[in-house]
């Protein structure tokens, strides 16, 4: 009976804001940076010119809003036919029963655009949920003439980095190492760090092994730069974007960081010298990777339109344009062909880096240990625990959902 | 309802006797159905969705808001065994009285100030109403911008004028960051309060301070004496109402730390939204809203008994 009040109600809204005709293909677009929207402002119009009758609807939403928008839309029954998500939550989804398997969809000709490697991580039991969208393996980008300046050399050991971070922050007013310590993805900046020193972010058995003494001991190294002033000081109220904001105005010597940051500093920074560096080693030569996912739902009232959408959108045209002024790495052939990827210096950096990149775990409640993770790091990083009862306490938490 | 129908006729009844009880029944009852359409659309607006969130709260439910199965009170008990819940419970009530309490003591002489009569004193009441007209989330936002470490303009200041040494980091550790949040919302609330002190104090008549004055009471006696019991009733609603809206109170402290670093500002609000849409926990969360629910209704019931007992004075 309430359900049925609540469709009723449902129903009348949508009629009223006039969102939901049939033929329309609902996109939610989280975006990247500023040239996000206008990209796909001229895919819309370009497909809309191409396929008369069909109304792409784009729906801007940022990373942060992403899943509540998603789980609003879904709960109420109107899902978007198409979506872009971190790859990390599309377990969720497809354990829901909320994403729509697209193996009916691929012809062989579709999916050799691809790089195969990609798909992987969109396989769920066997079934393709979604596709490739977006790839970054994250470097370390250092700024050249404060190494000079400070006489420092660019590191790549581990032990060289803290030295170089130590001696750069000598210099007034700059710090060697910015340290990313609020918002999302704390726990990837750590996790360079984690990996770098042999550390995983779960074992064999898939419980956490925050509590590794790698990872405790990583986790030590990044709380000891903070304590000897290697660091922006207090990097708990330094989200990603405070954070790569002191790197363009060139207060701090180096940062790790996914490819996106390139177009932002020729842009915002264009006298900036800079170079990218590979993760400096402790013991292992590693680096941490994000795949993002184009995905499709299985409450979808369009989805043949939308697949159409789908098509049109990986044109290599389209793929080259979207990647190079994201300053994403390729995720399809054609694009990894080209020549800005095949010669352009800091995009060969970062694609150098692909094959030792450890990609986010597919895993359930992937946020809910993100957060667990953050927590626990943000601890350390205050000097409100050791590194040691810190994580130790995380990887309990963590066990208890990997448990459930 | 009961309360609209139990509320004096509009206008005093002529007459005694069995006509009179006849005609009061007619009016009543023509209210009732004037007000009825209003009071159904309300129940549907309002009522609908509490129902399904009481219902929501003792389902097992799925990420996106499928109820699975019937689980009782185990929803209830996940939030109870949660140590977070009682850390951001004990935040709220902090923040709750420490904000409704500053602005209180703040507005209070900034409304009897405008309401003396000086030169300008119409450009600096619309300087101090000024702030409400800018989003709360805005607001937030240029905050966190003006409070960065490195870069913030107020560290900027600070230094410039001589007061700190050293760049003060004034979100990276969470008793700073929510002592910062409490000043931010002290500010402001600062506008709406002042506006509701202000009407109070123009409804004081000039010749009761007259009278005052005869009788020696002048200065700080009369204030005490005179200004202060007048006012209560409007000092009793900026309370409950400000009470009311800094309870729930989002942006603040979600855009400048999201209940940050290490949850050490969460307040029940913003725990709540981790919970329904970073976890996806929906049934956990909809017993939280639940409890922020009743605790609401509690100080709305106070607010319309207020009311109501300054309408019948």
């Amino acid at each position: 009976m309430l359900r049925k009040y609540l469709s009723s109600i449902l129903l009348a809204t949508a009629l009223c804001t006039g969102t939901a005709y049939a033929g329309d293909v609902r996109f939610v677009v989280p975006p990247y940076s500023s040239e996000t929207e206008p990209f796909f402002k001229e895919v819309e119009r370009d497909f809309e010119a191409a396929n008369p009758g069909i109304n792409l609807v784009l729906e801007f939403t940022s990373w942060e809003t992403l899943n509540q928008k998603l789980t609003t839309d879904i709960a109420a029954g109107s899902p978007p036919d198409l979506a872009l998500i971190g790859t990390r939550s599309l377990t969720d989804y497809a354990a829901q029963g909320v994403a729509e398997p697209l193996d009916a969809h691929m012809t062989p000709a579709f999916k050799d655009v691809f790089i195969e490697s990609f798909f992987s991580p969109s396989m769920i039991d066997g079934k393709l949920m979604g596709l490739p969208f977006a790839a970054s393996a994250r470097a370390m980008i250092v700024n050249t003439e404060l190494f000079e300046k400070a006489g420092a050399k660019p590191p790549t050991t581990w032990d060289e980095f803290m030295g170089a971070a130590r001696q750069i922050s000598k210099l007034p007013g700059t710090y060697g190492f910015g340290l990313q310590g609020q918002g999302v993805e704390v726990d990837a900046y750590y996790f360079y760090a984690l990996l770098s020193f042999g550390g995983r972010i779960l074992k064999e058995d898939g419980m956490s092994a925050l509590n590794s003494p790698e990872a405790i001991a990583a986790a030590q190294s990044y709380k000891q730069l903070i304590d000897d002033g290697a660091t922006q000081p207090t990097p708990t109220s330094y989200g990603e974007a405070e954070t790569f904001a002191l790197f363009k105005q060139g207060k701090v010597g180096m940062v790790f960081t996914f490819p996106m940051l390139i177009p932002q500093i020729k842009k915002e920074a264009p006298n900036l010298k800079y170079e990218v560096l590979p993760i400096p080693v402790k013991t292992t030569s590693a680096t941490y990777g994000i795949t993002d996912t184009l995905m499709m739902f299985s409450g979808a009232k369009s989805k043949d339109e939308a697949w159409k959408v789908i098509e049109f959108l990986y044109q290599d045209k389209y793929r080259a344009a979207f990647d190079e002024r994201e300053g994403l790495l390729p995720v399809t052939k054609a694009v990894a062909a080209s020549d800005y990827y095949q010669k352009d210096p800091d995009m060969r950096a970062f694609t150098a880096l692909l094959p030792v990149a450890h990609f986010a775990p597919l895993i359930p409640n992937f946020d809910q240990i993100a957060d667990i993770t953050v927590r626990a790091l943000q601890r350390v990083y205050l000097g409100e625990e050791t590194s040691e009862v810190a994580l130790n306490r995380a990887a309990t938490e963590i066990d208890v959902l990997r448990k459930k | 309802m009961s309360t609209a129908l139990s509320h004096p006729p509009l206008l005093p009844l002529a007459g005694e006797g069995k006509v009179r009880g006849i005609f009061r029944m007619f009016r009543m009852s023509r209210a009732f159905w004037l007000i009825l359409p209003g009071l159904l659309l309300t129940a549907l607006v309002i009522g609908l969705p509490i129902l399904i969130l009481i219902w929501t709260a003792f389902h097992e439910v799925s990420r996106f808001g499928v109820l699975l199965s019937f689980n009782g009170f185990a929803n209830f008990a996940d939030v109870f065994a949660d140590p977070l819940f009682y850390a951001a419970l004990l935040r709220t009530i902090v923040w709750t009285a420490a904000v409704v309490l500053g602005t209180l003591l703040l507005s209070l002489p900034v409304a009897l100030i405008l309401n003396e009569d000086f030169a300008g004193r119409g450009f600096a009441r619309l300087l101090i109403l000024l702030p409400w007209s800018v989003s709360l989330t805005m607001t937030a936002v240029v905050w966190r911008w003006a409070l960065n470490g490195q870069s913030g303009l107020f560290n900027h200041l600070l230094l410039q004028l001589g007061i700190i040494d050293t760049p003060i980091e004034w979100l990276g550790t969470a008793p700073l960051a929510f002592m910062v949040q409490i000043a931010i919302a002290i500010l402001v609330s600062i506008p709406f309060t002042v506006t509701l002190l202000l009407g109070g104090l123009s409804s004081i008549a000039g010749d009761v301070y007259e009278a005052g004055a005869v009788d020696g009471a002048t200065g700080w006696k009369s204030f005490r004496h005179i200004t202060l019991p007048l006012l209560k009733p409007f000092v009793n609603i900026a309370i409950v109402l400000n009470v009311i809206y800094i309870f729930n109170s989002f942006p603040i402290i979600w855009v400048l730390t999201q209940g940050g670093p290490a949850d050490g500002t969460d307040i029940l609000v913003t725990y709540l939204y981790k919970l329904a849409f970073k976890f996806g926990q929906l049934g956990k969360a909809s017993v939280v809203s639940l409890m922020m629910f009743a605790v609401l209704l509690v100080f709305t019931v106070v607010y319309a008994a207020l009311q109501m007992r300054r309408e019948e004075t």
